[in-house]
C-alpha cells in the first residue's frame, strides 16, 4: 500500500459520496456557512456524453451506461461479488451518483410505510412519521424541479409539484384505460423532470433515455439541481476520490478519511464531522473496512446490523403488445402513470404489504432484443425477427410493479475475502435472497398486473417475475432506530457508537416500502442535515 | 481500433443474413451494408464486442452461414451475441430500416405544459378521484416492548 501523503486542510464537515444524499447535505451546509469537503470517486459527467440523441443510444446503453457497475466495468466502478444474490446492484459513480442513471420516479412513501409494524407485525416502526418527512417532501420537490398532478387519492393531501405533469401519452392513456374498466387507482406519475425550464434545466423534450442519461439536461441529477448551489457556497469537491477507510482518533470519534486518488497516491482528508452517503452498498463496505482498537468489527457496528437488512426491490414486469401504433420509445422514461390500486395490505392476499405500480415505455427496436439471449436460432432470428418486431416494437408497454422488501438479518452486505476493486480495496459482496412474503407478492401482483393489460385491450401478454438487474434501489444495511442494540443511527442519521458520524443514505431505511425510494432519501438527508445545522453547536466533533 | 479484413466481413455478412434475412417485406443485414462503415463504426463505438465478434468469425471459417450461425449458438454464446448485436444494431441504426418500421429514433417532440391533459377532459381522471382516498392513515405508533 502506497505511503499515505500529507494531509489536506481539515474539513469541518467531511461527506462521502457526491450522490443524492450527499448534494443535498452539501449544498445545506455550505450555504449555512460551514466549511464542506466532499469526497467523491467518480468523475462529473457531462450531459453531451450521453447517447440518448444518437442512433447509437441503445447500443451504448448495454454497456457504457448499463446501470450495473459490473457490466459497466469504468474505471470509476468497484466491483460487487454477486454470486449469492438473487438480484444484482445498480448504480452509478459520479457527481450526482445514481441520478445520473435513475428514471426520476419521484415518490413519497406512504404513511403506513412508516409504521409497518404497528400495522402488519412485521419488521419495525420507523422513529419518525410520515408527518414528519412531509415537510422535507414537499422541499426537495421544489428543489428538484417536480412534474406532476395534485390531489392523488393514494396520498394525504399535500402542497402541489412545481410543474404540471408530462405527457403520459398513449402508452398512459391504453393503460388507464384498461385500470377504469376495472375500477382500479391509477394516477399520472410523479417525475423529477421539468415540464417547463426551470431552475438552470430545460424543459424535458421526451426523448425517453433517462435511465441511461439525460443527453438534453432536463432530468433532475444532483449535479444540477444541488451541486452548483454547494460549489457557489465554497464547498469543495474532490472527484477521483476513492475512500478506503474512515479514520477515528483516540477517544473513538471520526476524524477523516483516507482516500486514493486517480495517480494511486494517498491521502488523508481531516474533519470533525464525517457523514457518509455512500448508498446502502458503498456505506456499509466502507463501515466495514474500517476497523480499529475501538471499532473492532467495523466502525458504528456495536449492534452488529451494519451490512444486514439490505432491500434491494424484486422488480416485476408484465408487458403488453396492442395491435395499434402506441409510439412506445417516447418519454419521459420517466414514467407515464402509476398505480397504488394494491398497495396496502390485505391479509386475504396471503401476504403482507404491496407494491407500487408503473407504466413506462419500451424503448427501440435493439434494447427488444436484449432478452433474447440463449433461444433457439429461429426462434429469436430469421423471419421471426422481422415479425417480432412488427408485432411488437411502437406497440407496447410494460407494467412495472415495485415489490415492498421486508428486511432479514440474513439478506447483507459483507466484504468479499478476494475481490478487490482497482485500487486494491476490498470489494462488497451480497447476501440476498427473496423471502416467501416475495415471492407471494409478486406472483399476486403479476396476475393482477396480466388482468390490466387484457382489459386495456392487450393482444398478448408476457410477464417476468423477477429481473435479475433491478437492483436499484439499495436500502436498510445500517437501519435507523432508538435501540443501539437493534438500529445502527438515530432518525436523524447520527450513529449511536460514534457520535460525529452520519449517515444520509439508502442505508438508515427501516423498511423499504414498495416506491422508487429517491425522494425519502433526500427528504431525510435534508432533515437530517436541518437538524445538524440547527444543533451544531451541542454537537460532538473530533478535535 | 479494430481492422477488419475482407474475409472477415464477408464471414459477418453470410451470417448476419441468417440472422437478419430479406423476409416479411424487409431487407436482408448486408443489403443494409452492414458489413460496411457500420461495422467499423459499432466496433469503434463497442470495442469492448470485438474479441468475442472477431473469435465468433474464426469459428465460422469454412462452414456454410447457417451452420455456423447455429454452432456458435450452441457452443459460443458470448460469441454469438456479440455478433448478433454488432448485426442487428447495425441494421436498426441504418435509416432506411427506421423508416421501415416506424421509428424516427428517439424523438426531441416537447409537449406544451399548459395544454390540459385529455384525461382531465374527458371524465377518465375523475373515476378516480370519484372513489376517494386508498391510504391507511399513520395510527398511533405501538410502544416498542
Amino acid at each position: 500500500m502506497a505511503q499515505v501523503q500529507k494531509a489536506r486542510k481539515p474539513a469541518d464537515v467531511l461527506i462521502i459520496g457526491a450522490g443524492a444524499s450527499g448534494a443535498v447535505a452539501a449544498a445545506r451546509l455550505a450555504s449555512a456557512g460551514i466549511d464542506v469537503v466532499c469526497l467523491e470517486q467518480g468523475p462529473w459527467v457531462d450531459n453531451a456524453e450521453f447517447h440518448g440523441d444518437k442512433p447509437e443510444w441503445e447500443l451504448m446503453a448495454q454497456k457504457r451506461w448499463h446501470p450495473n457497475p459490473n457490466v459497466r466495468d469504468l474505471p470509476a466502478d468497484y466491483p460487487v461479488d454477486t454470486a449469492a444474490s438473487d438480484v444484482n446492484p445498480l448504480m452509478y459513480s459520479a457527481v450526482g451518483g445514481s441520478t445520473i442513471l435513475y428514471a426520476a420516479h419521484w415518490q413519497r412513501f406512504m404513511p403506513s410505510d412508516f409504521r409497518v409494524k404497528t400495522l402488519d407485525g412485521v419488521a419495525a416502526d420507523w422513529p419518525f412519521a410520515y408527518e414528519d418527512l412531509a415537510p422535507f417532501y414537499d422541499r426537495m420537490e421544489q428543489d428538484m424541479g417536480v412534474s406532476g398532478l395534485a390531489g392523488d387519492p393514494a396520498y394525504p393531501p399535500h402542497r402541489d409539484y412545481p410543474l404540471p405533469p408530462l405527457p403520459i401519452g398513449r402508452i398512459g392513456l391504453k393503460a388507464a384505460a384498461g385500470m377504469n374498466k376495472l375500477g382500479w387507482h391509477w394516477w399520472p406519475g410523479p417525475n423529477a423532470i421539468p415540464s417547463r425550464d426551470y431552475r438552470g434545466r430545460n424543459r424535458c423534450v421526451r426523448y425517453g433515455t433517462c435511465l441511461t442519461g439525460c443527453p438534453h439536461k432536463a432530468k433532475a441529477s444532483t449535479d444540477h439541481t444541488h451541486w452548483p448551489v454547494a460549489l457557489e457556497h465554497g464547498a469543495r469537491l474532490v472527484t477521483g476520490a476513492r475512500v478506503r477507510e474512515i479514520t477515528v482518533n483516540a477517544q473513538g470519534l471520526a476524524d477523516g478519511a483516507v482516500y486514493i486518488d486517480r495517480n494511486g497516491r494517498e491521502s488523508l482528508q481531516p474533519a470533525t464531522t464525517v457523514i457518509l452517503c455512500c448508498n446502502g452498498v458503498g456505506t456499509p463496505r466502507l463501515l466495514l473496512l474500517s476497523t480499529s482498537r475501538h471499532h473492532p468489527n467495523g466502525l458504528a457496528n456495536s449492534s452488529g446490523l451494519v451490512g444486514r437488512n439490505l432491500m434491494m426491490h424484486p422488480y416485476a414486469a408484465v408487458s403488453g403488445q396492442f395491435d395499434q401504433p402506441l409510439e412506445s420509445w417516447l418519454g419521459p422514461a420517466g414514467q407515464s402513470i402509476q398505480s397504488m390500486q394494491f398497495y396496502e395490505t390485505d391479509s386475504a392476499r396471503g401476504f403482507v404489504r404491496g407494491a407500487k405500480w408503473n407504466v413506462m415505455p419500451s424503448g427501440g427496436p435493439l434494447g427488444m432484443r436484449a432478452a433474447y439471449g440463449g433461444k433457439a436460432l429461429e426462434e429469436a432470428w430469421g423471419a421471426n425477427l422481422h415479425r417480432n418486431t412488427r408485432r411488437v416494437f411502437g406497440r407496447s408497454f410494460e407494467w412495472g410493479i415495485i415489490a415492498e422488501d421486508l428486511p432479514d438479518e440474513e439478506n447483507r452486505v459483507v466484504i468479499d475475502p478476494e475481490l478487490t476493486d482497482s485500487d486494491g480495496i476490498p470489494a462488497p459482496k451480497l447476501i440476498y435472497r427473496n423471502s416467501e412474503n416475495t415471492r407471494r407478492m409478486l406472483d399476486f401482483h403479476t396476475a393482477r398486473a396480466e388482468e390490466a393489460m387484457q382489459a386495456a385491450g392487450a393482444v398478448s401478454v408476457s410477464s417476468t417475475k423477477l429481473m435479475r438487474d433491478c437492483g436499484w434501489h439499495l436500502m436498510g444495511t445500517a437501519r435507523m432506530g432508538t435501540d443501539p442494540a437493534r438500529s445502527v443511527v438515530d432518525q436523524f442519521g447520527k450513529s449511536h457508537d460514534v457520535p460525529n458520524l452520519y449517515i444520509y443514505d439508502g442505508s438508515v431505511f427501516v423498511t423499504s416500502s414498495g416506491f422508487n425510494p429517491t425522494g425519502t432519501i433526500t427528504a431525510i438527508a435534508l432533515r437530517a442535515v436541518e437538524h445538524l445545522i440547527a444543533n451544531r453547536n451541542q454537537a460532538k466533533v473530533a478535535s | 481500433m479494430t481492422t477488419l479484413s475482407d474475409p472477415e466481413r464477408a464471414a459477418f455478412a453470410a451470417i448476419a443474413d441468417i440472422l437478419i434475412p430479406a423476409a416479411e417485406g424487409m431487407p436482408a443485414a448486408s443489403a443494409m451494408e452492414v458489413q460496411g462503415a457500420m461495422l467499423d463504426r459499432i466496433l469503434a463505438l463497442r470495442p469492448d464486442l470485438a474479441p468475442a465478434f472477431r473469435r465468433g468469425l474464426a469459428a465460422a471459417a469454412g462452414k456454410p452461414p447457417q451452420e455456423a450461425a447455429q454452432a456458435l449458438n450452441r457452443d459460443d454464446g458470448e460469441a454469438f451475441a456479440a455478433i448478433g448485436l454488432v448485426a442487428s444494431a447495425g441494421y436498426y441504426m441504418t435509416p432506411a430500416v427506421r423508416e421501415l418500421i416506424g421509428y424516427p429514433g428517439q424523438e426531441n417532440r416537447p409537449a406544451d405544459p399548459d395544454r390540459t391533459p385529455e384525461y382531465l377532459t374527458d371524465g377518465m381522471l375523475q373515476q378516480v378521484i370519484a372513489r376517494g382516498p386508498i391510504f391507511v392513515p399513520t395510527p398511533p405508533r405501538r410502544p416498542e416492548p
